[in-house]
């Protein structure tokens, strides 16, 4: 009995869970506004010191070891609040490059892919780097690799650059401050 | 009305199945059963399962034993088929970007195996009667199918999500009839595995009366051509043009 009351529980939630996904999509299609209104800027400078393993070092030599667990905490809280803005930029930048890659002008199809691929590695890597973000949470003398983020998200500019120049050479798609 | 073998009963249970046939055969004459290769095996099956299944329940000298005998084994070759289809799917959703095919691939085969183990622990708390073995294991398979098509699935639905993957439209809606039919079949099994509503033709008419609004949906899908949306560029943002050509620089080095 209790099986069969999970069962269905289980089955009405993935139910409404697909359903719900569906119509979010269907809206989405319908939509015909660009999505680059969603991009939240962010300030690579400040998440490449946050990411920089030299500087907690740093702090790991110089502060003590209570006072330093609850700076890292912190500091990985903050590096969490950019990643996840970095990953939901890069789910932007997928639709943005999906609107784009149906072009018949060669160069921006060809752009956009470039764009569709690099979003989809960042967007993968920022949901790694987050889950590796929350371990290192729990634990917190373990190191923290979330350079290779930065790195991707950096190509990732380019790329969203390079598309708004071809799409419309007076202005281009921005994804950070700096 | 909602009696075993009432005129509603009988509807339910061909009309579905006759669309499926339909279905494969407008798929064949259209060339498409190469490019939905999972799909059409799959409404071709339902065809002729329903073609074996019906005349062996209506003719007078067949034991009900041989029946659910021939329907545990149809049972077993439609998973078969089933999880053909879902391939198809993953690789239909993934398979076109670089970036995440050994990311549907990986997430196929450590999500189906989580839920063959899931399938298998709940399955094994199902009671069957040891005197008529074959109505319990049909239960019992299908209990189990449904919880892992249900579960790759949602799978699907939510990584494409999580991607902001396009879909194509045929294998959205293959994908959105599918989850459906899943998630409403997993629960009227569980019921009936777990031998709730023993006797009633309930859950028979929910299960049929879901697959026939499906098969309409995928007429829908795959025969009625997409609306074109227009699309237009909103508003770019503002630009700081010596960073991003520092940008564009290093990304044309590369």
């Amino acid at each position: 009995m209790i099986i069969a009351i999970l069962l269905v529980a289980a089955a009405a939630l993935s139910l409404v869970a697909i359903v719900g996904i569906a119509i979010a999509r269907s809206l989405q299609v319908s939509g015909a506004a660009s999505p680059t209104g969603q991009i939240r800027l962010l300030d690579v400078e400040a998440f490449r010191n946050l990411a920089d393993p030299a500087e907690e070092d740093y702090l790991r030599h110089r502060l003590p070891a209570s006072e330093f667990r609850k700076v890292r905490k912190a500091r990985l809280r903050a590096l969490a609040g950019y990643v996840q803005t970095a990953g939901k930029n890069a789910a932007v930048l997928v639709r943005v490059g999906q609107n784009a890659v149906a072009s018949s002008n060669t160069a921006t199809a060809d752009a956009a892919r470039q764009l569709i691929e690099q979003a989809l590695l960042l967007r993968r890597n920022a949901a790694l780097v987050l889950l590796r973000i929350y371990v290192d949470r729990v634990w917190p003398n373990s190191d923290l690799a979330a350079a290779p983020i930065l790195d991707r998200y950096n190509r990732l500019s380019g790329a969203a650059m390079l598309l708004g120049r071809l799409q419309n050479p007076a202005e281009a798609v921005r994804i950070s401050v700096r | 009305m909602f009696q075993r073998h009432s005129f509603l009963w009988h509807y339910l249970w061909v009309a579905p199945d006759l669309l499926f046939g339909v279905l494969a055969i407008i798929l064949w004459k259209k060339g498409w059963h190469k490019k939905l290769r999972g799909f059409f095996f799959y409404a071709g099956f339902q065809a002729i399962q329903c073609a074996v299944l019906f005349p062996l329940d209506h003719v007078e000298g067949i034991s009900g034993r041989t029946y659910w005998r021939v329907y545990l084994a149809s049972e077993l070759l439609e998973a078969v088929v089933v999880f053909v289809l879902i391939s198809d799917l993953f690789a239909d959703v993934f398979g076109s970007y670089a970036a995440l095919a050994r990311v549907g691939k990986l997430l196929i085969r450590w999500a189906g195996g989580l839920l063959v183990i899931v399938a298998t622990v709940v399955t094994a708390f199902a009671p069957i009667d040891r005197r008529f073995w074959t109505y319990g294991a049909v239960n019992v398979v299908q209990e189990a199918m449904y919880i892992i098509v249900s579960g790759l699935m949602l799978l699907l639905f939510a990584s494409a999500a999580y991607f902001s993957l396009a879909w194509k439209r045929t294998t959205f809606g293959i994908a959105l009839g599918l989850g459906i039919t899943g998630c409403v079949h997993l629960a009227t099994w569980g019921l009936g595995a777990n031998g709730l509503f023993k006797g009633s033709t309930f859950l028979d008419m929910v299960d049929m009366a879901t697959t026939h609004v499906v098969v309409l949906m995928w007429f829908y899908y795959l025969l009625v051509p997409a609306r074109v949306v227009a699309r237009t560029e909103g508003a770019p943002l503002d630009n700081n043009l010596a960073v991003w050509n520092r940008e564009l620089e290093r990304l044309l080095q590369q």
